[in-house]
């Protein structure tokens, strides 16, 4: 029984894309930050 | 070339977050009443625990700075409000998406997505207030300061915001989290205080190095002021 | 405490003197009721719903004007370094200044009430006497920490888009129970909430009084 709510990976998709992205931008941005010292 | 800790310590938690979401999208079972869009959960939980853990850390270390004055203290607060401003933000859009498909609508006056869009300014406002102030000690001291003050109004704001929204039931996100949900659940919010960490780490260390510089000037003589002329 | 009374007695006098700004404060006030009205239209059905959502937002918005001006008085030619030269009190400085703030606030706030009255055909169900106490502790509400970050930001040239972008996180419990309070006693209050709601506006009051007071002596250090 897959519940009230049918599909919707697309948003799944999309928040978990977000998140990496968000996080691994991020490491990067330190990254470069810390180079530039 | 020295691999400092909390690089490894960010690989870790990188690694697991990966194997965590890998379990959470395809191995757990969807969610009873929301199905598939119920692996949100995974992603969106640990975000907000960690978040204001993050949060946490930053109002012990402002009052740290405000007893300390110290720039090892003032670094911390500088680079957890930062850390703990972006897992707020991805709270935000991570909550609004998750909104839309269960609730129908991108915002809702649910307590918990009021108090966090008000942290996004409250917390905001500390990084630009240190933006603005160039004197290092009083920049220490208001940045300290706001940052108190705008911890201290995260409880108070849930609270009141519990209240007025009282009336109004909304669909309620799950609370207890079936059994073989929870093993990538923790999974997860481990993985995230790692990758965490190891973020408020490096920035610390690049927040101390500028931070020591501006602290450490020496105060510049009066260019008005004769020289000293030794006879 | 005398230093509370003094710096509250000197602010009371500023303003006293110069009554013409706290008439613009009050006109200012007006005006944002009037555009309120305009904004949402001859419904008046509307208007009445939220005649304290609107009577709030006013006083909030003349809070930011009010408490920028108070605090820049004490700036101006470094007035504030020699009245801790005196020595004044910080915590002394602080609950003064916050205590006449308030006052202004209280002022514009209870002037406010037949101003909502007549302009958004507002009611008055229950006692009258519960929408003072909520003007009274929803003013203190936002003269304490807004007194605090005034002086937070008082010489960044910044401040004047600061200080509300500061201030409005910190006074949304403030501003929600006092709506809501308003918004009982205008409208009627069937289960007897309003006391409830005066409570946590009580508690926020204890809360930012204390804290903020504390906090303000390292705040105005050189």
């Amino acid at each position: 029984m897959t519940g009230m709510i049918q599909g919707g990976w697309g948003v799944v998709w999309a928040v978990y894309g977000i998140t990496w992205a968000s996080l691994i931008l991020y490491g990067i941005s330190l990254h470069l930050r810390e180079r530039a010292q | 070339m020295k691999v400092r800790w909390e690089t490894y310590l960010g690989a870790v938690g990188f690694l697991m977050l990966l194997g965590a979401h890998y379990v959470g999208l395809f191995v757990a079972p969807p969610e009873a009443m929301m199905g598939d869009v119920g692996r949100i959960l995974y992603a969106h939980v640990p975000t907000a625990w960690i978040g204001l853990l993050t949060y946490l850390v930053s109002f012990i270390a402002a009052i740290g700075a405000m007893l300390t004055g110290k720039a090892t203290w003032d670094a911390m607060v500088e680079a957890s409000v930062e850390v703990g401003l972006l897992l707020n933000a991805l709270l935000l859009i991570q909550g609004s998406l998750w909104g839309k498909e269960t609730w129908g609508v991108y915002w809702t006056w649910d307590p918990r997505l009021t108090t966090c869009a008000i942290m996004v300014v409250a917390f905001g406002v500390v990084l630009a207030l240190r933006k603005q102030i160039d004197e290092p000690a009083r920049r220490l001291t208001i940045s300290s300061v706001a940052t108190i003050v705008a911890f201290v109004n995260v409880p108070i704001v849930y609270m009141s915001v519990k209240w007025w929204d009282g009336l109004h039931q909304n669909f309620s996100s799950p609370e207890t989290v079936d059994s073989a949900m929870v093993t990538p659940l923790r999974a997860a919010a481990f993985a995230m205080l790692f990758l965490s960490t190891a973020f408020v780490v490096r920035r610390w260390r690049i927040a101390l190095v500028q931070l020591t510089l501006e602290f450490d000037a020496p105060d510049l003589p009066d260019p008005s002021a004769p020289l000293a002329v030794e006879d | 405490m005398k230093t509370t009374l003094d710096i509250l007695y000197k602010d009371m006098l500023i303003e006293w003197r110069a009554r013409s700004r706290t008439v613009a404060l009050l006109s200012f006030a007006y005006t944002i009721l009037l555009l309120f009205a305009f904004a949402i239209g001859p419904d008046s059905a509307a208007l009445r719903q939220h005649a304290g959502a609107y009577l709030w937002l006013g006083l909030l918005l003349c809070s930011t004007l009010l408490l920028d001006r108070s605090m820049r008085v004490e700036f101006e030619a470094g007035a504030i370094s020699k009245l801790l030269l005196v020595p004044v009190s910080a915590p002394g400085l602080f609950y003064g200044k916050a205590i006449a703030n308030s006052v202004q606030l209280w002022l514009v706030g209870l002037i406010s009430i037949p101003m909502v009255v007549v302009i958004c055909d507002a009611t008055l169900t229950e006692h009258w006497a519960w929408l003072v106490l909520t003007i009274l502790l929803g003013g203190a509400g936002l003269a304490a920490p807004g007194t605090l970050y005034s002086a937070m930001i008082a010489r960044l040239s910044g401040r004047q888009l600061l200080l509300p972008l500061m201030l409005f996180p910190l006074v949304v419990p403030v501003v929600v129970a006092a709506v809501k309070t308003t918004s009982l006693v205008m409208l009627g209050d069937p289960m007897n909430q309003a006391g409830s709601w005066l409570v946590l506006l009580g508690c926020f009051n204890l809360v930012y009084w204390s804290l903020c007071g504390v906090l303000f002596g390292r705040v105005v250090e050189a």
